[in-house]
């Protein structure tokens, strides 16, 4: 961080130094032709290339206030007022080849509740490094996504965390067909947030917690590139932890006012506290091969061996109640102990056989499987006003089993040099045991089982270099499924073509459509969801003056399913339907210039618009003007408005400008 | 079993046989747009790259920082100081007559053609083994359709940052797209996350050319981490039907990227309480509580099974 901030106080001075750098975008645009020097030739990286080209975004946010729900636009948009380093992005070559050729370095977005960093070194034959790193903060406080009557207005499943995700890798290159690389990557998330503490099922007590986890993972392996074959050897390591917690002090008079039996109860103290600990190793060995120009054989085997370890004591005060032994009770103490395993093992293996040039067979198989075992015990001491101290364990050795199988054949025939048939057909079969959904904690086992067979069918047309033309096909009827809400009797299209109408003008469409059925009598499951997309890429004397895209999309969706109603213990229909406009688009004007520089308006934005089971308008209209100063420098405002609103949750709309000034120095 | 066809499907069905009566125009055009062979007969050679560069010095220049550059040392195959003609082919007629009739272009092969001449040395490289399963290579979408050898920038093949790489993808995928413009979503539009974080577009072992973590699980616990597991009593649907089952992955309107706009209904379509008399869907059909729904405290399931993606304290996910 140091190094960044001195970085960024030096970078403006560096910015502004009179440079005879080129325009760092000058590679891509056509450089006049000249005749070509024998130097130039052996010299290609030229010694009057800067050594450092780069570019700094710096500004100002002003919000104008937040109208509406404050928490729904912190659960959405979360963006404040105050400086910010917008982006940031530099290359540094060094011409003598030392310690490195060259390191690309970008971040984004700091200040803001996402920002990024990301680092490249290579030095050519010796090393590739990456570095790459995410601060992502999520606040979510939704009134409708708790119980909109809890005393104080508490949201039980409010949070607001941060998430740290780091990853840095290494590339060893001492020759060209071996390569050592090495992996680390870390993960984690602390904050605070409310949770409810549940005592039976008499009353729930919202409380606060302070999320804290993480997950390191370690790797490592050994690439070995030849012509004709190719092999990976990997091993790796994960560990865990979760150190979750929650305490409260004070009367907490929980969800349910009603009193139990006459009496009030209330959680006046609790201390909660989650010790998990995890491990894995795994194995992954991946082999291609290319015996022959017309076979390509590719294999994957994957073992990994997850485990963990639980530890949870929680100590909890107040006048609480267990209802099913009509006890009332002061003080619950609750220690639990558990450890799971989870043996996993992946594999496919495949090929890609070209009898002859318009024929190409495409096998593939793989298979998942792993089984979850696992025992945990969870121990209740409860200390009743007058009587004796009870005592209640529960203990539950569990596992889970999952045996996942599909095979797939695809054959593809060029009818002609513009047009590809494919046809083919997979079959996905497995079974599994889960805990079967039951009250009670001792409750039994539950099989099922998976068998789907499924026709494939698609085709690639291209007329002409101007237009492909895309469709595919997926049909299935499905004799077993895990759940009511899988795909059972389904069709599924989805067609796609791209037209470059002119040099400048391209059109895109896409058309989707999922249908599944389940016409069981007491699921009476009927899903359609279609999807149509139109874009558009507009640049006009190659986008000097204006550039425009623009992508439109329109979306119905239909579900009906079949459940019980508890109210009335009758069976009836969950409906959910949605039709919604959704449409993004970016335009850029030159605008008149002045002095060699040319000023730039951008506007564009977003719009979300829904109706049927929950109407939703969002809106996110931007427009952005840019003033160049000098060749290295320039000015830029920038508008935006984000806007929600919600028909059935008037509470959670909101509207609020952004105005952000900036300046942009380049070198 | 016949499945009836939906109107969909005829639709489907008439453009696909407009189509095939298209073919035989479509292979006359073929043959009438086939190069005219050329006089000469002799067959190009190579030329090496100083050549190319007399004309095309700004590409050369830019190509001295591209990875690719490290062709020009390719004894193996026969590259050696024959970088540019790797891929556009022996140039000796193209330098004479100055035609781009007589040189390859890449960008305007057929799209396995492209990918033929780009296998030639990338075909055995790990980032390609689940090639042979992805759905770009099947749907005949070209290693160039992404990889622009001589655009964004000295380094580039791809884009670098994620807001460049979400731009490429939506390119084709705007259906996908749309669905980040909704408010509950993965912060792509930010920039802070992109379609490869998820996404392996060479293939992969998962659906949906899904990233793995941990070397083989849903790349989703690559941030998710504790949604891993294992637990002492997982939640099945995780497991079997992954994420997808109750989240929209890209962005939904409902809160926390749920499937149903109240979270009820995401749990009751499954727990339905509705014993199922056929063989299909067995699994969690039959629980459990019998709470009043009409009360506010139970119509957020998760307000009390807060731990619903796995629990290692209570079989109900209470804990």
């Amino acid at each position: 961080m140091r190094i960044l901030l001195a970085f960024l106080v030096t970078f403006p001075v560096w910015g502004q130094a009179p440079a005879a750098a080129p325009d760092p975008t000058a590679a891509q645009a056509p450089a006049p032709a000249t005749a070509a020097t024998p130097t130039a030739a052996e010299n290609p990286a030229p010694s009057t290339e800067p050594w450092f080209t780069g570019s700094v975004d710096l500004g100002f946010r002003w919000i104008t206030g937040v109208e509406g729900s404050k928490d729904a636009y912190r659960s959405i948009i979360d963006l404040d007022q105050g400086p910010r380093l917008f982006g940031i992005d530099f290359t540094i070559q060094d011409p003598k080849k030392r310690l490195f050729d060259r390191i690309d370095a970008r971040g984004y977005a700091w200040g803001d509740p996402y920002n990024t960093a990301h680092v490249e070194a290579q030095k050519n034959s010796v090393y590739d490094f990456n570095f790459d790193y995410r601060n992502i903060w999520y606040f979510n406080e939704l009134p409708s996504f708790a119980n909109p009557a809890a005393p104080n207005g508490i949201n039980e499943n409010a949070f607001d965390v941060r998430r740290h995700m780091l990853d840095a890798s290494l590339d060893l290159r001492p020759g060209k067909r071996i390569i050592p690389y090495l992996d680390f990557s870390h993960s984690s998330e602390f904050g605070h947030g409310f949770a409810t503490w549940l005592q039976d099922a008499v009353n729930e007590y919202v409380v606060p917690i302070q999320p804290r986890e993480s997950t390191e993972n370690y790797r490592g392996g050994v690439r070995f590139e030849y012509n004709k074959w190719h092999a990976t050897l990997e091993e790796g390591g994960t560990t865990f932890k979760d150190d979750e917690q929650a305490s409260q002090s004070g009367i907490n008079p929980g969800d349910n006012p009603t009193p139990f039996l006459g009496q009030t109860l209330s959680l006046n103290n609790l201390q909660q506290v989650y010790g998990i600990r995890g491990d894995s190793t795994y194995s992954r060995a991946l082999f291609t091969a290319t015996p022959t120009s017309w076979l390509s054989l590719s294999g994957q085997f994957m073992f990994s061996q997850p485990r963990i370890d639980v530890n949870y004591a929680e100590l909890a005060s107040g006048n609480l109640a267990l209802a099913s032994s009509l006890l009332f009770y002061t003080t619950e103490t609750g220690l639990a102990t558990g450890a799971a395993k989870q043996p996993h093992v992946s594999g496919n293996a495949g090929f890609d056989l070209r009898p002859w040039k318009r024929l190409r067979i495409v096998e593939s198989w793989m298979t998942d499987r792993y089984h979850d075992a696992a025992f945990g015990m969870f121990t209740q001491f409860l200390q009743p006003v007058s009587n004796p101290q009870a005592i209640l364990t529960n203990s539950l050795p569990n596992e889970q089993v999952v045996n996942y199988n599909q095979q797939q054949l695809d054959v593809m025939y060029d009818l002609t040099s513009k047009l590809t048939l494919r046809g083919g057909w997979r079959y996905v079969w497995g079974n599994a045991t889960v805990l079967a959904g039951q009250l009670s904690q001792s409750g039994s086992f539950a099989s099922g089982t998976l068998n789907r067979q499924i026709g494939l069918a698609g085709l690639t047309f291209r007329p002409m270099q101007k237009l492909s033309v895309n469709l595919d096909y997926e049909g299935s009827s499905s004799d077993d499924i895990y759940f009511r809400t899988s795909l059972n009797d389904y069709h599924k299209a989805r067609a796609r073509a791209r037209y470059q109408a002119t040099n400048s003008l391209m059109l895109q469409a896409n058309f989707t459509v999922l249908n599944n059925q389940n016409p069981s009598p007491e699921i009476r499951y009927d899903f359609q969801s279609r999807d149509n997309s139109l874009a558009i890429y507009w640049t006009p004397n190659g986008g000097k003056r204006f550039t425009l895209t623009g992508e439109y999309d329109r979306y119905t969706l239909r579900s009906d399913i079949a459940y019980l109603d508890l109210t009335s213990f009758t069976s009836a229909i969950s409906t959910y339907h949605e039709n919604a406009h959704v449409a993004s688009s970016s335009a850029d004007v030159a605008l008149p210039g002045y002095g060699g520089m040319t000023p730039k308006l951008t506007f564009g934005g977003s719009l979300f618009v829904s109706s049927l089971s929950r109407p939703t308008q969002f809106y996110e209209p931007m427009g952005r003007l840019t003033l160049p100063l000098h060749k290295n420098v320039s000015l830029y405002a920038e508008w935006q408005w984000y806007g929600m609103g919600e028909a059935l949750y008037l509470y959670e709309g909101f509207r609020t400008h952004a105005f952000i000034t900036g300046v942009r120095l380049t070198r | 079993m016949t499945l009836p066809l939906p109107a969909t499907g005829r639709r489907l069905m008439l453009l696909a046989a407009a189509v095939l009566a298209g073919l035989a125009t479509g292979s006359a055009q073929q043959q009438a747009s086939a190069p005219p062979s050329s006089p000469d007969n002799k067959p190009a050679s190579y030329m090496g790259s100083e050549t190319c560069q007399t004309c095309h010095e700004d590409i050369f220049k830019a190509f001295q920082q591209n990875p690719h550059h490290a062709v020009d040392k390719d004894k193996k195959r026969g590259f050696e100081n024959n970088a540019c003609e790797s891929c556009h082919g022996p140039a000796s007629k193209h330098e004479e007559s100055l035609a781009a009739a007589d040189i390859r272009q890449p960008a305007k092969l057929a799209p396995a053609e492209a990918d033929r001449m780009c296998l030639r040395c990338h075909q055995n490289q790990p980032t390609h083994a689940g090639r042979i399963d992805s759905s770009h290579a099947k749907n005949q979408v070209s290693c160039v359709a992404c990889h622009s050898i001589h655009k964004n920038g000295p380094r580039g093949l791809v884009p670098r940052t994620a807001a460049a790489i979400n731009e490429q993808c939506k390119g084709c995928h705007t259906a996908e797209w749309a669905s980040f413009q909704q408010p509950y979503r993965h912060r792509l539009p930010e920039g802070a996350m992109s379609c490869v974080d998820c996404h392996n577009p060479h293939g992969a072992l998962l659906p949906h050319m899904m990233q793995a973590s941990r070397g083989n699980e849903p790349g989703c616990f690559n941030c998710h981490g504790e949604k891993a597991g294992p637990f002492v009593f997982p939640h099945a649907a995780v497991n079997l039907e992954g994420c997808g089952a109750c989240h929209e992955p890209h962005g939904s309107a409902n809160p926390r990227m749920l499937t149903r706009p109240q979270e009820r209904f995401v749990c009751l379509e499954c727990h339905a309480n509705l014993p199922t008399t056929t063989p299909a869907a067995t699994l969690g059909t039959i629980p459990p509580a019998f709470h009043d729904l009409r009360s506010p405290r139970f119509q957020n399931c998760t307000i009390c099974h807060q731990k619903i993606h796995g629990s290692y304290i209570n079989r109900d996910f209470l804990k």
